[in-house]
This record gives C-alpha cells, sequence and structure tokens, in this order.
C-alpha cells in the first residue's frame, strides 16, 4: 500500500536519479520527504539539494540535465506559477526533465485540493504531460517519463501529473517494480547535445535576434512534442511487456459500443467508470475515454476513440476564466473536421477539489441523451447543486454576507 | 512613401534622429511612423531605425528592407558585416554618410554607387554640443533630404528634446545645431529609378525536423569572441604621454574592458583593436599622462 506521493519517490528512487533540487509545497512535500529519508539512510545514491525557491529549484534541475546528468524535482500549484518562468526556458535547452506537478487549486482563493488549472497552464511550455488516475500510474509513468524524455527524437521535459489529496495522499495497492527489470526499460541517459566536459565548451541557450532562429527553435520543438506521439507508443508497448501493464496515449472504459462518452483526467476519473457503471445498469450505452497523455495531444487516438458516437460530454477540472473549459476547446479543435463528429457537451466540475456526485454525473448523461436527441449540446454547465448553494448560502452567512 | 533608415552607434543617437524626422514630417502634415531596433542595450553596439513619411497611410511596420535614404551616423559601420547600411538602398536613392571625406572620397572608399552627401556631423556637434551625440543634427540633415520645412524640424526637436533632457541651454544648442545641419547639405534630388519586378519570389517551405543535437540553441563553435574587434567604437582614443606616467597602474585596474596591458619596461598601453573610447582610464589617471584624441576613422585616399 502507497501514497501517489509515496508512488512518485519509488518512480524517482527506481529512475536511479542523480539529482534532485526541491522546494516543499502542499500537497507535495511527502514526495521529497521520502526521498530525503532514503537518501539519508543511504538505500539512494541521489545528490539531494534543498533551494530557495521553484524558481531557483526548476534553473538547478533543468541546469543539471544540460550537463547530462538524469534530473528530477517536484511542486505543485502556487510554486509551479512561480518557478512558470523556467518551464519555457528549460523546455527550450531540450533537456529531459521529469517533473512532478501534483495538481492543486489556484490562489485566490487559496485552496488545498486539486484541479488542473496549475498544470494546464504549462500546456505551451514545451513540457510533455502524462496525467494518472492511480498510485500504480504515477510510479510507471515516471519510468516511462524519462524514456520517453531522453529519447533523441523527443528530447523535451515531461510533467508527470496527479491530483493532490485524491491521489497524492492516497493509499492503494501498488506493485514496485524491481531494480534490474527497471534498468532493462530505461538504460542510462547519455545525451549528445547537452553535457559538462572541460575539453569540448559549449555555450547553451543563445540569444537570438530577428524572429529568423527563434521561429525554427520554437518550430524544432513542436515537432520534437509531435515525434514523441509515435515514441510513446514505443515506449507503451515495451512497458507492457516488461511489466505487463498497459498505458495508451488515451484509456477507454467500456468505449467501444458506447453511444454516450465521458471525457475525464486524473483520479475523478474513477468516480466517471462507477458513473459508466451505473447508467449500463440503467440500459444506457455510456463509456468513458480518459486522456493521459495531454501534450502532445494525442488527435489521431482520439478522432478514432469518439467519432460516430451519439454524444460526448468533456468534464474539464479546469476553467479559462472567460473562456470555459480547456480541454473541451482542445477536443473541438480535434473533431471540427470530422464529418462524423459526435455532439460535444462541456461540464466543469471538480474545482478546488469539490467532489462529483452519482447524481451529478446522471445529470450528465441524461444531458447527453437528450441532447443526442435533440441535436442540440447546449451550452457549457457548472456542475453546482443545489444543497451545495444552500451551504454557500451558509458560508456568506457567516462572512457577514447574509 | 519616403523611407529613411538611420544606422548609428547605442548612445550616437540614431533612435532619437528617426524621431526627429517622423516628429517634423507630422508637423508637415504628412503620415509618419519611426521604429528603432537594437539588441541588448550597450552604448556602441550598431543601431539601426527606420522613419517613413508618406502622403497616405502607412500599411508597413518594422525595419525598412528597401529605403529611399540611408543616414550613415557612423562611417565605421560601413565596414560591418553584420550592420550593412546600404542594404537594400533603392538604386537612385541617396545616402548621407558622417564623415570627414568629400562625396567623390566616400564613394571610392566604401565602393558606393548610390548618390553620397558627406557632412561630418560629429565635428559639428563637437562644436556645437560640445559632446559627440548627433541625434538631432542627423535628424536636420534628413529633414532636409526629404524636403520638410525649418519651422517643423524645430518644433520636432523642441517637442523630442524636452521629453528626455531638462537642460534649456542644451536644448536650444540643439535646436541651432540641427537648424545648422539642415542647411548645411545641398540636398541631392531623390531619382528613384525603376526597380527590377523579376525578384526571386519566396517560397513557403515546410521545417525538416532536426534532432535536439543539431536543433537546440547552443553553440559548439570556440574561440569566436576575439574576432569581433570592438576599436570601431571609439569617438575619442586614450593617447598616451609615457614622460609623465609612473606606471601606478591605476589604469589596468579601472579599464573595465580589459584593453590596458603592460609592455616589457613596465608601462601600460592600449590595445586599440578593442578599446571602446569610454575614456575611464582618461579619467582616472593621476599624473595626466593619458589623454583624448578624437578618432578620424575616414582613412585619407592617396593619389
Amino acid at each position: 500500500m502507497l501514497t501517489g506521493n509515496a508512488a512518485a519517490a519509488w518512480g524517482v528512487r527506481l529512475a536511479e536519479v542523480d539529482y534532485i533540487p526541491i522546494y516543499p509545497i502542499t500537497p507535495q512535500t511527502e514526495i521529497i520527504e521520502t526521498l530525503a529519508g532514503w537518501i539519508s539512510n543511504g538505500v539512494m545514491d541521489s545528490r539531494f539539494v534543498t533551494m530557495d525557491s521553484e524558481h531557483s529549484m526548476l534553473t538547478a534541475a533543468g541546469s543539471a540535465s544540460a550537463t547530462g546528468a538524469r534530473a528530477f524535482t517536484a511542486t505543485s500549484s502556487q510554486g509551479l506559477l512561480y518557478g512558470f518562468e523556467m518551464l519555457y526556458a528549460v523546455a527550450g535547452w531540450r533537456v529531459p526533465l521529469v517533473m512532478v506537478n501534483v495538481s492543486r487549486g489556484l490562489s485566490s482563493p487559496i485552496t488545498l485540493e486539486p484541479d488542473h488549472n496549475d498544470v494546464l497552464a504549462a500546456r505551451d511550455t514545451g513540457f510533455l504531460q502524462i496525467h494518472c488516475e492511480t498510485c500504480q500510474e504515477v510510479l510507471d509513468s515516471i519510468l516511462m517519463a524519462y524514456r520517453l524524455a531522453e529519447d533523441e527524437r523527443v528530447l523535451l521535459p515531461i510533467f508527470v501529473n496527479l491530483d493532490g489529496f485524491y491521489l497524492s495522499f492516497t493509499r492503494e495497492p501498488v506493485e514496485v517494480p524491481d531494480v534490474e527489470q527497471v534498468r532493462n526499460f530505461l538504460p542510462l541517459y547519455q545525451p549528445k547535445h547537452a553535457f559538462f566536459k572541460a575539453s569540448q565548451p559549449m555555450a547553451q541557450s543563445a540569444a537570438v535576434l530577428g524572429g529568423l532562429a527563434y521561429s525554427y527553435f520554437k518550430y524544432q520543438m513542436h515537432m520534437a512534442s509531435q515525434n514523441a506521439l509515435a515514441v510513446y507508443k514505443e515506449v507503451c508497448d515495451e512497458f507492457e511487456t516488461g511489466f505487463g501493464r498497459n498505458y495508451d496515449t488515451i484509456e477507454g472504459y467500456m468505449l467501444d459500443d458506447a453511444d454516450y462518452v465521458l471525457v475525464m483526467t486524473n483520479s475523478f476519473s474513477t468516480l466517471g467508470k462507477a458513473a459508466v457503471n451505473a447508467a449500463r445498469e440503467r440500459g444506457l450505452k455510456a463509456g468513458l475515454l480518459r486522456l493521459r497523455l495531454l501534450r502532445p495531444f494525442p488527435v489521431t487516438d482520439l478522432k478514432a476513440a469518439v467519432t460516430g458516437k451519439k454524444a460526448v460530454a468533456v468534464i474539464d477540472q479546469n476553467i479559462s476564466i472567460g473562456k470555459g473549459g480547456i480541454l473541451h476547446s482542445e477536443i473541438a479543435s480535434c473533431l471540427y473536421h470530422e464529418k462524423h463528429r459526435p455532439l460535444l457537451l462541456s461540464f466543469i466540475a471538480g474545482l478546488g477539489g469539490k467532489n462529483i456526485s452519482p447524481d451529478e454525473f446522471e445529470f450528465i448523461i441524461n444531458k447527453m441523451v437528450t441532447g443526442a436527441d435533440t441535436e442540440d449540446a447546449g451550452t457549457a454547465q457548472l456542475l453546482y447543486t443545489d444543497t451545495e448553494w444552500q451551504e454557500m448560502g451558509r458560508l456568506k452567512g457567516m462572512a457577514g454576507k447574509g | 512613401m519616403y523611407r529613411v533608415r538611420f544606422h548609428g552607434r547605442g548612445g550616437q543617437g540614431a533612435r532619437v534622429a528617426s524621431k526627429v524626422l517622423g516628429t517634423a514630417a507630422f508637423l508637415d502634415g504628412y503620415y509618419a511612423q519611426d521604429f528603432p531596433l537594437y539588441g541588448a542595450e550597450r552604448r556602441g553596439a550598431p543601431v539601426a531605425a527606420s522613419t517613413r513619411i508618406s502622403e497616405d497611410p502607412i500599411m508597413e511596420r518594422g525595419v525598412i528592407p528597401e529605403p529611399d535614404i540611408v543616414i550613415v551616423m557612423d562611417e565605421t559601420l560601413l565596414q560591418d558585416p553584420l550592420t550593412m547600411p546600404l542594404s537594400g538602398l533603392k538604386p537612385g536613392g541617396i545616402v548621407l554618410i558622417n564623415t570627414t571625406h568629400s562625396p567623390a572620397e566616400a564613394k571610392a572608399v566604401y565602393k558606393i554607387t548610390a548618390q553620397v552627401i558627406t557632412l561630418d556631423i560629429t565635428k559639428i556637434g563637437l562644436d556645437m554640443l560640445g559632446m559627440p551625440i548627433l541625434s538631432t543634427l542627423a535628424g536636420g540633415v534628413a529633414a532636409r533630404i526629404v524636403g520638410l520645412s525649418e519651422d517643423s524640424l524645430k518644433a520636432a526637436v523642441e517637442k523630442v528634446l524636452s521629453e528626455i533632457i531638462t537642460d534649456r541651454k542644451l536644448l536650444d544648442k540643439n535646436v541651432a545645431a540641427a537648424l545648422y545641419c539642415f542647411n548645411a547639405i545641398t540636398p541631392a534630388k531623390i531619382e528613384l529609378k525603376t526597380i527590377d519586378t523579376n525578384k526571386k519570389k519566396s517560397t513557403v517551405i515546410s521545417l525538416p525536423f532536426e534532432p535536439a543535437e543539431i536543433s537546440s540553441p547552443a553553440i559548439n563553435a570556440t574561440g569566436n569572441t576575439p574576432l569581433r574587434m570592438t576599436g570601431n567604437w571609439r569617438v575619442f582614443r586614450p593617447a598616451w604621454n609615457y614622460e609623465a606616467c609612473t606606471r601606478c597602474m591605476i589604469c589596468v585596474a579601472r579599464c573595465p574592458d580589459g584593453c590596458i596591458l603592460v609592455n616589457e619596461d613596465g608601462y601600460p598601453y592600449t590595445d586599440y583593436d578593442n578599446c571602446k573610447g569610454c575614456l575611464i582610464c582618461v579619467g582616472e589617471c593621476p599624473t595626466n599622462t593619458l589623454g583624448k584624441v578624437m578618432e578620424v576613422h575616414a582613412k585619407k585616399v592617396t593619389g
């Protein structure tokens, strides 16, 4: 039995990471505490350095990666935003840093529980992104992340994302692989383009003016990220061969014959799967599609999975203020040119870790059924219940706003 | 439309010159646009600025690739392979060069086929302002070449400079110097020839993927910094009088660029290939060993 955080730490330990610069933040801190304990006890051989901020932490991690070391770091929410400038910088260095983000809603108002506005804010940085549903998946994804990021066709940093509290502090059974088996899957990192050799000096990250060189470097990052789609499939196949667990870019749950599809990410997908079971008991052909790889975006896999369905409801656990659900927008743009595109509904749910109850899932599925009949997707809907509204009234009263 | 491109060095005033010209054109009732482009801000580094003047709304942005008029505020830039001040100059266009050369000499030395006007603006700046800052002066010559009015030039200098300096006397000196330059040149007539329309069209390509070994912004080539000499940035050079030198080495310690070396007899000397002419050494020297002499970058034409 391991928490999501402990599973992340195990992934780092098994990947035999060289350098770990850190800065604590709830709900991530348990990862670095676990690693610090192992390094202190001598069961893990890594350089562990406490930094003065997430900005310095990311600079150190990216720089270490640029010297050829295998580096790891982790943060969450406000910490991610504090280091945000360096996300673009490190990605531009084309180094395979693996970083865990433990999702947590962004201030203001400040909170501790998860939604995905933190990690999705980084979607344009050049970092790849894997989002996890289970503790086992967290451990396995870290191993896959190093393989993917260190591949010469890719060489971009990567996030492994897990939900704060709902996964980070949740214990469940996790199989810890054998280190020799991991070494077979994940050989030593030997970079050709980023190293530290006195005999072979190099300048990293040159300044460029005029746009010509800048456009070249930026678009090469995009192409490298696109390459990662095919490389991911190879890594996924090899991982399954070695460890017996399959993690495709998307996970389908009762998806093949489904007419009505929920699209979700991360740990709340488990609740969605339960809702699919309940809908099937009601005689509705429901299914769930969980997006696992968010950068690069698995356009082809997504299209193949949902074209021809009657209705798809995207449940965004995030909100782009002034636009709506981020994933709804991204999925809509993928499907625009499809002849048999499904009706696409948008729901905002689980902000700041707010629960999604079976009643709310039932509401979504009913909306899909009636929407498919009337060919009307309606407008984006926040999932918020009458009892929650009453409770909010009580809180407003306490705040002197009665 | 007239398209005027200014080339100078950081601190010389190319940007302000383009603003003076743009403002004067605006005051004369034209559509006008001015725009500077420079790298990391530092004195001495090449700067380009563009001014567009038109009777119709201006549907262009950015650096002027094919100017009608080029104002070269520092003639050493004519031989700078990265700046190339004359690039794109239209056939029949005009170049004004800040130099001691005559137009014929300048054409011969720098192998220029376009029309050339020359004026020693640096000398005028030193005489009338007491400093080699040439913004309003270059603005003045440019205003004359494009045919703007003296009144608008005067008002433009007043307006642009009052935003950046508070010294009324210096501002008045600038107005006088700009008008002096305005009247010091005989403007050539811009006679643009028909431009070759058979120019090769650009083709949009699909960028090929290249691995990070090539496509990360790293530089593997070594030892290219010494190739970039900065000695031609100087307006004044430090000059040595070894009779007064006590070999105290204060100049060596104070030079921000490590351009003062020591000879076999223990006397300091300047690495003129790289000295930018900041003159900190002249200010720091306790014995007046160091003086300043104005640079004449124009090489005399013999024969």
